[in-house]
């Protein structure tokens, strides 16, 4: 799909709590484009804002002022009804916690978008059989979620995300809560994905993480302050970093 | 028989040349000028325990290797009771030395001193706000990471080769962690300024 | 436990109810309507037998009334005389065979001359052995009663103006029988809606009534022909004329019947008295036999009152079991923090049990106040005895028991949480937040096929079945009062048109009353469970609604389907409310066959009772979907 401009575009976000004294501006004027098939990672420390960020792009939170386009449609002046259409067909969600219904098993938790977008339950079916093959875990569909690793778990949330071909998937510490082989593992799945072409927007604190990015944002106190190029590296000087001197 | 114990003494306590003094001290007196005994104390404040086996003379050798290059120059000060000493002043060449320094993201080997050093230096001086050179190093690092990452990934699962780029993945990943935290110390520290 | 401990105790207690004052009002509200139904139905136990033993103190109640119908069939030369409203009864009085007129002196115009044979006994039976004082006989006139538009039926009892030594009604308001004055028993002035000053007419004569009076000698109405073994007419009431005015009032058709007020020696011989003498040709009736007449209009009452009681028992009982679910997955974790700071279990069930039986015992004290104010609306009754069942007695017996069922509450509620406490461990109890919720691969795979909101409905539903059930539970019991109350009323309707009675028969009234109260208070606390099951229900689904808006679901449908999952478990419990409620009221009044309400009426009232619960619940199920939901991805960890 050819576009003409990003298929995300920001300015000027804000988002804050409070009033007077107790004001909180968790977000402070953040300007952003994503271009389709990028992926971008914000990393920053602990409540610096990132994690609300995501918020505002995804249309869980309402903005403070700033302008948000996705797709040429303006999402801040839209109603919590029209953003919820938006969750359904473009916008995909990966949390920290998972956040799988406990009583369904990973096949169902995987048709759920399928099914609240209004396909038939046959079409949902298959469509989730499809997306847990592409994550690997087709042998694992139906196993409650207490019977998953956390690795697992992320993968089905994934591959729930992805239920719906989101233009946009949206990604909040995605493996803020596994080990470091899960970490492994969710890092090739999603390498895998930007590959074949998926937006991301990434926040996170795990380096590996932000290192499968096109675009690394650091943010600090609700504001972008460094952003870099990663995929433009080299593997020049991996010698040195190996310990081999010139 | 002290002459035995004397040798002891010097190899038990191996002296550490530090590649980077020379930046470092050009830093240091960027902001004053100074005299040779106070740089010398400034670093070993700095660098704590490593300070102790600090090579006492090489400051001062240092200073002098900076005066013939034209870094910095020097003046006598006559003292009455005492040697005379001298006090060190940077040059306009040395600032220029200083701020190339300071940009410089380039980090060959595992090199917590040098960065350490950079950020007191900076600091002290008031020459650059140390988060925001960590910020620009740590996105350095995490380029190098993400260029390992990929060859580490490219590889097969169990090659011997992507064993050697994990381990480089790791490293990168212990240091990026390590600037997190100067970024912490060095934002907390500009917060009680 | 010290001293400290104690204190530490209230005050976590104190400090945990008030972190949450609209459960804690809930779970009060809840117990207080079990224990007011429970101290209602107490109090009005034997109500009556009071009010009764004082009206006869006061009255000089007679031991024996006896009776002479001394109605014959007609002669063959005239019709069988039809009082008015009888559609059924004809005049050949049932029982005393008496002889035809012979020609003896009659009395009054064409009637039928009293037997002298059967006046003689009545004689006889005052100069009985054991009998130690009597009055009358006096003359009893049927006669029909107009008044404010009305016709009726009634018994005119010639009397003297002085006192009788026996059964001397004892007025209530104005004077006694004069010429031309009528007294009118209370209870059926009531009915009739009759008062001092008001004109009357009596077979055509007319009367002023002078005044209000109670006895002891005849039940009170409607059941005041029991004292005569049987009356002309259903349901006649009382009314005290002079004699000469009871005599001048009687027509050919209907003649003049006799009653004498007898009083024993013995007056527990009573019963004994009436059965040796069974055979005579006259009714006579125990003190007692009346006891238990009026007791009868209470006892239906007392009847509708208790079942009602049950039926509130178990609605509150099944609310008590929601709110008690619904704290029971708080007070699991309550539990785990208060565990993981190092309160012991002990301590821990302590501060629980405090805070529960404080509620209860609060709501029993409530409870009994509002049953102690609520009993005399619903028993004003016997207003034909004196006093009225007003200060129906708490007794002790009343608060220990109303008292014991609230604290057994307490301790139910108390316990199962803190059972469970002690079981699992802290670290699973921190973790486990609440019972993890059922899960039905059939009704998932169901509720797939569905639109939306009845997805979600469906799966909400089935994830706490028994949350569901309760809830079914509840609406059942609510619609069943509910159809009771017009199943009532259509058979009075009924009763009206077939012209059984012209007036409210005090006792079908009673209990349209005892139900609407009923259903007033069932309706509300159903309102209020319905209410708070949404909102539980709500908050326990909270992470998977939140969930499902983030994956798209709008607020609308997040919101229906909450409502649609309480109308999925009330539809079948209105269901089955329908034919129960029909079916209470036939066990309640057993006149007959139960006239069953039309159709439309019935659709009326289950249609009612699912939009009612669509509206109540909305307003929780809109809140909850509008909720920020970022915040709750955030504070909850899957």
């Amino acid at each position: 799909m050819t576009r003409f401009g990003p298929l995300l575009s920001a300015r000027g976000l804000r988002r804050e709590y409070g009033t007077g004294l107790g004001l909180v501006r968790a977000v402070n004027g953040v300007d952003l484009d994503v271009a389709a098939g990028e992926t971008v990672a914000v990393m920053g420390p602990s409540g610096c804002g990132k994690s609300s960020l995501l918020h505002l792009l995804g249309g869980l939170e309402r903005l403070s002022a700033g302008e948000l386009r996705l797709a040429d449609q303006r999402m801040d002046a839209m109603s919590e009804k029209s953003l919820a259409q938006l969750r359904r067909t473009a916008i995909g969600f990966v949390f920290q916690a998972f956040h799988l219904v406990e009583e369904l098993t990973a096949a169902e938790n995987v048709e759920l978008p399928a099914l609240l977008a209004g396909r038939s339950p046959r079409a949902a079916r298959e469509r989730a059989s499809e997306l847990l093959e592409r994550v690997g875990l087709s042998d694992r569909a139906s196993h409650l979620p207490s019977a998953l690793s956390g690795g697992q778990r992320q993968r089905v949330a994934i591959a729930r995300a992805l239920s719906n071909e989101p233009e946009l998937v949206l990604a909040d510490e995605p493996t803020g809560n596994l080990d470091t082989a899960a970490t492994v593992d969710v890092l090739r799945l999603l390498d895998g994905l930007r590959s074949s072409g998926q937006t991301f927007v990434i926040v996170t604190h795990d380096e590996r993480i932000a290192a499968t990015a096109d675009r690394l944002i650091s943010m600090r106190d609700g504001v972008f302050v460094e952003e870099t190029r990663l995929t433009h590296g080299t593997s020049s000087g991996l010698g040195e970093l190996a310990g081999l001197e010139r | 028989m002290s002459a035995p114990s004397e040798l002891t003494d010097r190899e038990s306590s191996p002296t550490y040349e530090l590649g980077v003094v020379q930046e470092v001290l050009l830093a240091l007196l960027s902001a004053e000028v100074s005299y040779g005994y106070q740089l010398r104390a400034r670093l070993q404040l700095a660098l704590g325990p490593l300070g102790d086996s600090l090579n006492g003379g090489q400051v001062y050798v240092t200073l002098g290797r900076l005066e013939k290059t034209g870094l910095v120059s020097a003046q006598r000060v006559e003292q009455s009771e005492r040697p005379d000493r001298k006090v060190y002043t940077l040059t306009e060449t040395g600032r220029v030395r200083v701020s190339e320094w300071l940009s410089d993201t380039s980090w060959p080997k595992p090199a917590p001193a040098e960065f350490h050093l950079k950020l007191v230096a900076a600091a002290a001086a008031g020459l650059a706000d140390p988060v925001r050179l960590v910020d620009a190093q740590r996105h350095a690092l995490l380029a190098a990471l993400a260029s390992t990452q990929r060859a580490a990934l490219a590889e097969q699962d169990e090659s011997v080769a992507g064993l050697l780029l994990e381990g480089v993945v790791l490293r990168l990943q212990a240091d990026l962690r390590w600037l997190e935290g100067c970024a912490r110390f060095w934002g907390l520290k500009g917060g009680q300024r | 436990m010290t001293i400290g401990r104690v204190f530490l105790v209230w005050r976590l207690a104190q400090a945990d109810l008030r972190r949450h004052p609209v459960e804690a009002a809930l779970l009060l509200l809840a117990i207080t309507a079990a224990t007011a139904t429970l101290a209602l139905g107490l109090a009005l136990h034997g109500v009556t037998s009071s009010p009764y033993q004082r009206t006869r103190a006061a009255t000089a109640g007679p031991d024996v009334v006896a009776g002479l119908l001394n109605l014959a069939p007609p002669p063959k030369n005239q019709e069988a005389a039809v009082g008015p409203g009888n559609a059924n009864r004809t005049a050949s009085g049932q029982g005393a065979a008496v002889e035809p007129r012979q020609g003896g002196e009659t009395i009054f115009g064409h009637g039928y001359a009293p037997s002298k044979t059967r006046t003689a006994d009545l004689n006889a039976l005052a100069h009985a052995p054991g009998v130690i004082g009597h009055s009358g006989p006096y003359p009893v006139a049927w006669a029909t009663l107009r008044v404010h538009g009305l016709t009726a039926d009634v018994a005119a009892e010639g009397r003297d103006p002085s006192s009788s030594s026996v059964d001397q009604p004892k007025l209530t308001q104005g004077s006694w029988v004069a010429s031309g004055e009528a007294v009118v028993e209370q209870s059926y002035a009531d009915a009739l809606g009759v008062h001092v000053g008001d004109q009357i007419t009596l077979n055509g004569h007319r009367f002023r009534v002078a005044g209000l009076a109670v006895t002891a000698a005849v039940p009170a109405y409607p059941n005041t022909e029991a004292a005569f073994g049987t009356a002309p007419f259903p349901d006649p009431g009382l009314i005290w004329l002079t004699r000469q005015d009871a005599q001048r009032i009687a027509t050919p058709a209907l003649p003049l019947s006799y009653i004498l007020n007898l009083k024993l020696r013995n007056p527990a011989a009573a019963g004994a008295f009436v059965e040796a003498r069974s055979s005579l040709p006259l009714s006579l009736i125990s003190s007692q036999t009346i006891l238990q007449q009026d007791a009868k209009l209470v006892t239906v009452e007392q009847r509708a009152l208790s079942i009602g009681s049950w039926l509130l028992g178990l609605l509150a009982v099944a609310s008590v079991a929601v709110l008690v679910g619904g704290r029971m997955a708080e007070q699991a974790r309550r539990i785990g923090l208060l565990k993981a700071v190092g309160a012991t279990p002990m301590l821990v069930a302590a501060i629980l049990l405090v805070e529960d039986l404080a509620l209860a015992l609060l709501a029993a004290a409530a409870g009994l106040a509002i049953g102690w104010l609520a009993a005399p609306l619903l028993t004003s009754p016997s207003a034909g005895l004196i006093g009225s069942a007003g200060a129906p007695s708490v007794t002790p017996t009343t608060i220990g028991l109303v008292a014991a069922v609230a604290v057994g509450v307490a301790i139910v509620a108390t316990l199962l949480p803190s059972l469970r406490a002690s079981r699992i461990s802290t670290v699973r109890a921190l973790a486990d937040a609440a019972r993890s919720p059922r899960r039905s691969k059939r009704w998932i795979a169901l509720s797939s096929r569905l639109p939306v909101p009845l997805l979600l409905g469906v799966r909400l539903a089935a994830r706490r079945p028994r949350r569901a059930i309760l809830s079914g539970f509840s609406i059942a019991i609510t619609v069943t009062t509910i159809v009771a109350l017009i199943t009532v009323h259509a058979q009075e309707m009924h009763e009206r048109v077939a012209g059984f009675s012209a007036i409210d028969n005090p006792r079908t009234d009673r209990i349209n009353h005892v139900l609407l109260v009923l259903s007033v208070v069932l309706v509300v606390l159903a309102a209020t469970n319905a209410i708070f099951i949404t909102w539980s229900t709500a908050i326990d689904a909270r992470h998977q609604l939140t969930v499902a808006r983030a994956l798209g679901a709008t607020p609308r449908q997040i919101s229906a389907g909450l409502s649609a999952a309480q109308l999925i478990s009330a539809l079948p419990g209105a269901i089955i409310g329908l034919p129960v409620g029909i079916a209470l009221v036939s066990a309640l009044t057993h006149d007959g066959p139960t006239t069953i309400p039309a159709p439309w009426a019935l659709t009326a009232v289950l249609l009612g009772t699912l939009i009612t619960i669509a509206a109540l619940t909305t307003i929780p199920a809109r809140l909850e979907a509008l909720r920020p939901a970022a915040e709750i991805l955030q504070a909850e960890f899957a």
